[in-house]
């Protein structure tokens, strides 16, 4: 298992969305930060270097984080099957069930390296506001940009790790159904535009007032709009992805290749 | 290579019982069964889309048979996956390997996968397949013969008890093709089954033991090529005569008329100098004798021609400057009822 591990991390950071990924987390920031038009549009200015990540992390959950994560996933299983390589390892001793866990479980790993890149890069993009204490607030706690008085950099901090965090671990299950549609579809096009498609029925779903606690969509922005507990939230997303990843590995088991 | 136990080493490696692929309604694979020995080279031979890549993938592991069984070695490869340690395959052509990768990193790669094989085994196969100055070069950039030679040498990190493959000589250059074969015969030489598709038949009909024809997911024929091969021909001044004499030797294990000629085989290719006094010695005049040379193409041409025939009506269009391949030039004695 661990070779295995070892392997499908190597092959994430060769894959062309990841490529791309860390282009564009890099670059998204940074049109926040230097954006001309950011009163004008939104009716505030930045103060903080802090602001910046809280930002970038409010416009981009509710599509481009998603849409990301499920890319990335997408392709770290059906590069295999685009390539071929996959018959070519499942006829090692390696059961199918312990290839694609690996794949799983380096793919819940992935958010949080995303997320956590995304902070370091959205950090740097607001040096140039600095990152001391500041009037207002980052946009992720109380009383959002305008704040509740002066915010001192380490409340701050706290805020926009436990936003990113709680962010990450929304997107668990993301790139788990992406797994489990590229599983279903074996093209990682496909199993990319399948989760999207499910994401967006999802928020649909809204309009049924009772089923919004259980939309795996709703929980997307927990860290700044939370419809519940965060050990509800965490609880139905572990619940969210256990299911996902069970179900890509029975499908998983009885494929043909 | 793993040493099986004496009751398992006579046993087939590969067997099929009964065994079918249907997607949906539409039947790939028909009651297949056939069986290939540790030591015997098997090739599945037929027209494209007649099942053989089907029949690789169910015999490998990698599809599940929807009617028969598969053992490989004894043991269902689906239930057994321990089983693919002895197990060395090609079952894509060509054969897939990560592109970004090395030929040589591939095969370190596959080598962590099948539980560990020691460097120089992996030096001695990359020479071993012509492939010592591109190993390290990325896989993106090999030729179709490279990435066929690669899989090759892929197939045999572990000595495997069995190896299955998959159009091993597609896209090949004819020395590659040569090498290919070779490096096969051998494999079967030192004790491996061998299982492989090909429509190179007259490169498999040089070593291969069995051939088993494929028309529309289902087996049409089993060729003995070890039979075959071991076939003489004489033509005598009277070959009833001469039929006779042969039949009554223990040395003869049969022999019949063809075209006024009488084919023999003979159970020990040494017993050859005895023929010739024979005949003698009953008074039969003996004019020619040599090697029955059996042509694997214009055969199967026949074979699948005539089952083609059956099913649709319609008759395979003539072979292009290739005299004698017509059905007619299969002597009747050898084709099937």
């Amino acid at each position: 298992m661990s070779a295995l591990l070892r392997m499908e991390a190597g092959k994430l950071f060769r894959l062309s969305s990841v490529r791309a990924a860390l282009v564009l987390l890099l670059v998204f920031p940074a049109l926040w930060a230097y954006a001309p038009g950011i009163f004008e549009v939104y009716g505030f200015f930045l103060v903080s270097g802090f602001q910046v990540p809280a930002l970038s992390l409010l416009s981009s959950m509710e599509f481009l984080m998603p849409l990301l994560v499920a890319i990335i996933a997408a392709e770290l299983v059906g590069i295999e099957a685009m390539h071929g390589t996959l018959p070519t390892v499942l006829l090692r001793p390696v059961t199918r069930s312990s290839w694609l866990l690996a794949k799983l479980l380096v793919l819940t790993v992935l958010p949080f390296l995303v997320m956590a890149y995304f902070l370091i890069a959205s950090l740097a993009a607001g040096v140039p506001y600095g990152f001391d204490a500041f009037v207002g607030g980052t946009g992720l706690g109380e009383g959002g940009l305008i704040g509740q008085g002066t915010m001192l950099p380490v409340d701050a901090a706290r805020e926009l790790v436990g936003a990113y965090l709680l962010a990450a671990i929304a997107l668990i299950p993301v790139a788990l159904l992406s797994v489990l549609a590229t599983v279903v579809t074996m093209n990682a096009a496909s199993g990319a535009l399948a989760t999207l498609a499910v994401l967006i029925v999802m928020q649909l779903l809204v309009v049924f007032p009772s089923l919004e606690p259980f939309l795996l969509t709703r929980h997307l922005s927990a860290y700044t709009d939370p419809v519940a507990s965060v050990g509800w939230v965490v609880t139905l997303i572990a619940l969210y992805s256990a299911a996902f990843a069970a179900a890509a590995v029975v499908l998983f088991e009885r494929k043909d290749f | 290579m793993t040493q099986a136990p004496a009751e398992q080493a006579a046993a087939p490696s590969i067997r099929t019982e009964g065994l079918g692929k249907r997607y949906g309604r539409r039947p790939i694979v028909r009651d297949l069964t056939f069986h290939v020995s540790p030591g015997e080279v098997y090739a599945l031979v037929g027209p494209n889309g007649a099942g053989k890549t089907t029949v690789i993938r169910l015999v490998s592991g990698l599809a599940f048979p929807t009617e028969g069984t598969v053992t490989m070695l004894g043991k269902d490869p689906q239930q057994h996956p321990e089983v693919r340690r002895r197990l060395g395959a090609v079952v894509e052509a060509p054969a897939a390997f990560y592109p970004y990768l090395s030929g040589r990193a591939n095969l370190r790669l596959h080598a962590r996968l099948a539980g560990g094989v020691a460097d120089e085994r992996i030096e001695e196969l990359l020479e071993l397949m012509e492939l010592g100055p591109a190993a390290d070069r990325k896989v993106g950039v090999y030729s179709l013969g490279m990435r066929q030679r690669l899989g090759v040498a892929g197939a045999l990190l572990t000595r495997p008890d069995v190896l299955i493959l998959d159009e091993p000589a597609s896209g090949m250059d004819p020395l590659s093709l040569h090498l290919v074969h070779r490096v096969l015969r051998n494999a079967a030489g030192r004790g491996s089954a061998v299982l492989l598709s090909t429509h190179h038949l007259d490169e498999v009909a040089a070593y291969c033991n069995r051939v088993g024809i494929m028309e529309e997911g289902a087996l049409i024929d089993e060729v003995d090529l070890d039979r075959r091969r071991d076939r003489h021909r004489a033509r005598v001044d009277d070959p009833q005569a001469a039929r006779s004499a042969l039949q009554a030797q223990p040395w003869i294990q049969e022999a019949f008329l063809r075209a006024g000629q009488v084919i023999f085989h003979l159970t020990e290719p040494a017993a050859l100098p005895r023929v010739a006094p024979l005949l003698v010695e009953h008074g039969v005049g003996l004019q020619e004798l040599t090697a029955d040379v059996f042509d694997l193409r214009a055969y199967y041409r026949e074979r699948v021609s005539a089952e083609r025939l059956k099913r649709t009506g319609v008759e395979i269009a003539p072979e292009i400057g290739r005299p004698g391949t017509s059905a007619g030039d299969v002597p009747s004695e050898e084709r099937p009822s």
